[in-house]
């Protein structure tokens, strides 16, 4: 597509039963293939600006629009084509869910109605389960991991969906720094093989930062600084990988 | 064995059975989601519907009761959707008020008074179960097992998260509303059997067993309607054995078989 994968204008957004936006007048052009990391101190609005792009959250005013289609008429068609790792989900020991299953739960809204995965997806959670390196894990419980694995088992999700939009809120919390990389290549590599976009809330330096093509600070809810990052991630792939 | 002939016995049997399956399958959604109060609230709605059915002297009770069960999950279910109004609030409001109102009914039922058929509502009866209803409920346990197989998917990304599923572009609430019906439905239909006080019980306890055993939720999809049914069974020969009221034996087995499971489950053993 020529435009803009997001855009969002003006857009003013509040939680149910809150008098006061946790966005204002926020304005946003994210082009494909890029990677933004978005920065910026606890309750800034970080995480809410990824609810409004994938419409988990309503805004009063502005518009959004993904892949050019207005979010607020089609929330829930554009999901499905967005994959979406969110920054507080962990899994308590009794959840009876195993990670092949957690991670194959995202394809299911492609697979539609009265249907089973196929052979495909199966092949889509296995690809995406190598990725993250934790293959050897997707029989495990997801509830008997440790936090960290559960964050990739969560980021292996996000990539069996098969989206080229990617909304990562802190993809690497509870990471160990070797992790930390690992997660950071992956991204990459999701980039450059499908040529996919990413915008990834972090707020501490590391290599998802350091190789991102863009930095947006929000501060109460607003965009303080836009700006351009160097060096390019290419440097940060390493030669083999993408 | 029974001091009943066979063609009371059987009926009962063979809808306990179902009932059993029926109860425990749909437990593993009310387990899994919290929604043990609402379809609480939704047991006791349909017990004071079948005695209002009883007051008006209607033909067949049980529509009255799946009308103010119906009505619970319409009214209530937004509510708890959207955390509006705690699990406690939801009981503590909507008991009181449906026991009330069930009790009022049976006082002025043409047939009240202790011993009564009009109180087989409250814990259930052996004698109340014809072949007819037996057929229904098979018609309705097949139309269980279906949706349950064709919305597998959606359920299962619900149980797993239901924020995570909206995420990904489920259709989340639709699903919801659709389990809070199926569930309104079911405990109507059990309703003649297990009774209103009690048929709660063969929702939540064999499908909360069947959780003690595993850690993977296609199989507690199947072990639960197993436990559900061993629970049944074994609470309607303890039943029509030693003349106890159906619900309450059901219950007590129930109860034993979540007993057993705790006491044996995996998940509560330390590794060596």
């Amino acid at each position: 597509m020529d435009g803009p994968v997001v855009a969002l204008d003006a857009v003013d957004a509040a939680y149910e039963g809150e008098r006061s936006a946790a966005l204002h007048g926020v304005t946003l052009r994210v082009r494909a293939g890029e990677r933004l990391v978005i920065a910026g101190p606890n309750g800034a609005g970080k995480t809410t600006l990824l609810e409004v792009i994938n419409g988990l959250l309503p805004f009063q005013y502005g518009e959004v629009r993904v892949f050019g289609r207005a979010v607020a008429a089609e929330g829930r068609r554009l999901r499905t084509r967005i994959a979406y790792m969110p920054q507080d989900l962990s899994f308590p020991p009794t959840t009876p869910f195993l990670v092949r299953d957690v991670v194959m739960a995202a394809r299911y809204a492609q697979i539609g109605p009265f249907r089973w995965p196929s052979a495909e997806d199966r092949r889509h959670v296995a690809c995406a389960l190598d990725a993250v390196g934790i293959r050897t894990l997707a029989g495990r419980p997801i509830g008997r991991l440790s936090g960290g694995q559960q964050r990739k088992a969560l980021l292996a999700r996000a990539l069996a969906q098969g989206s080229r939009l990617l909304l990562l809120d802190e993809p690497t919390a509870n990471l160990d720094p070797v992790a930390r990389d690992e997660v950071a290549r992956v991204v990459s590599r999701v980039e450059e093989e499908l040529g996919a976009t990413a915008l990834v809330v972090s707020h501490e330096a590391g290599p998802l930062r350091d190789g991102a093509d863009r930095l947006v600070c929000i501060e109460d809810g607003r965009i303080v600084a836009d700006t351009p990052q160097t060096p390019s991630r290419a440097a940060l792939v390493p030669a083999g990988v993408a | 064995m029974f001091h009943l002939p066979w063609h009371i016995v059987l009926p009962t049997l063979l809808g306990t059975v179902l009932v059993g399956a029926l109860c425990s399958a749909l437990g593993t959604l009310v387990v899994r989601m919290n929604l043990s109060s609402l379809g609480f609230a939704m047991a006791h709605a349909a017990f004071a519907g079948a005695a209002l059915g009883l007051t008006l002297s209607a033909a067949e009770p049980l529509w009255f009761a799946l009308i103010f069960s119906g009505a619970v999950a319409a009214i209530l279910g937004p509510l708890a959707d959207a955390s509006r109004m705690n699990a406690d609030t939801i009981l503590g409001v909507v008991f009181p008020v449906t026991m009330a109102l069930g009790l009022v009914f049976l006082y002025t039922a043409p047939s009240s008074g202790i011993g009564s058929g009009a109180l087989s509502l409250l814990w259930g009866s052996v004698l109340g179960v014809t072949m007819s209803q037996v057929a229904w409920l098979g018609i309705l346990s097949a139309a269980v097992a279906v949706l349950l197989l064709a919305f597998g998917k959606e359920l299962l990304a619900l149980l797993l998260d239901r924020k995570l599923a909206e995420a990904a572009g489920m259709p989340t609430r639709a699903t919801f509303y659709g389990i809070l019906f199926l569930i309104a439905i079911v405990v109507a239909v059990s309703l003649r059997i297990t009774g209103g006080l009690l048929i709660y019980a063969l929702m939540v306890l064999p499908a909360s067993a069947a959780f003690q055993w595993a850690y993977d939720i296609k199989k507690v999809f199947v072990l639960a309607p197993v436990l559900g049914v061993g629970s049944a069974f074994g609470g309607a020969l303890l039943s029509l054995g030693a003349d106890l009221p159906i619900g309450s034996a059901i219950a007590l087995s129930a109860t034993a078989v979540y007993l057993l499971s705790i006491a044996a489950s995996p998940k509560r053993r330390r590794p060596r």
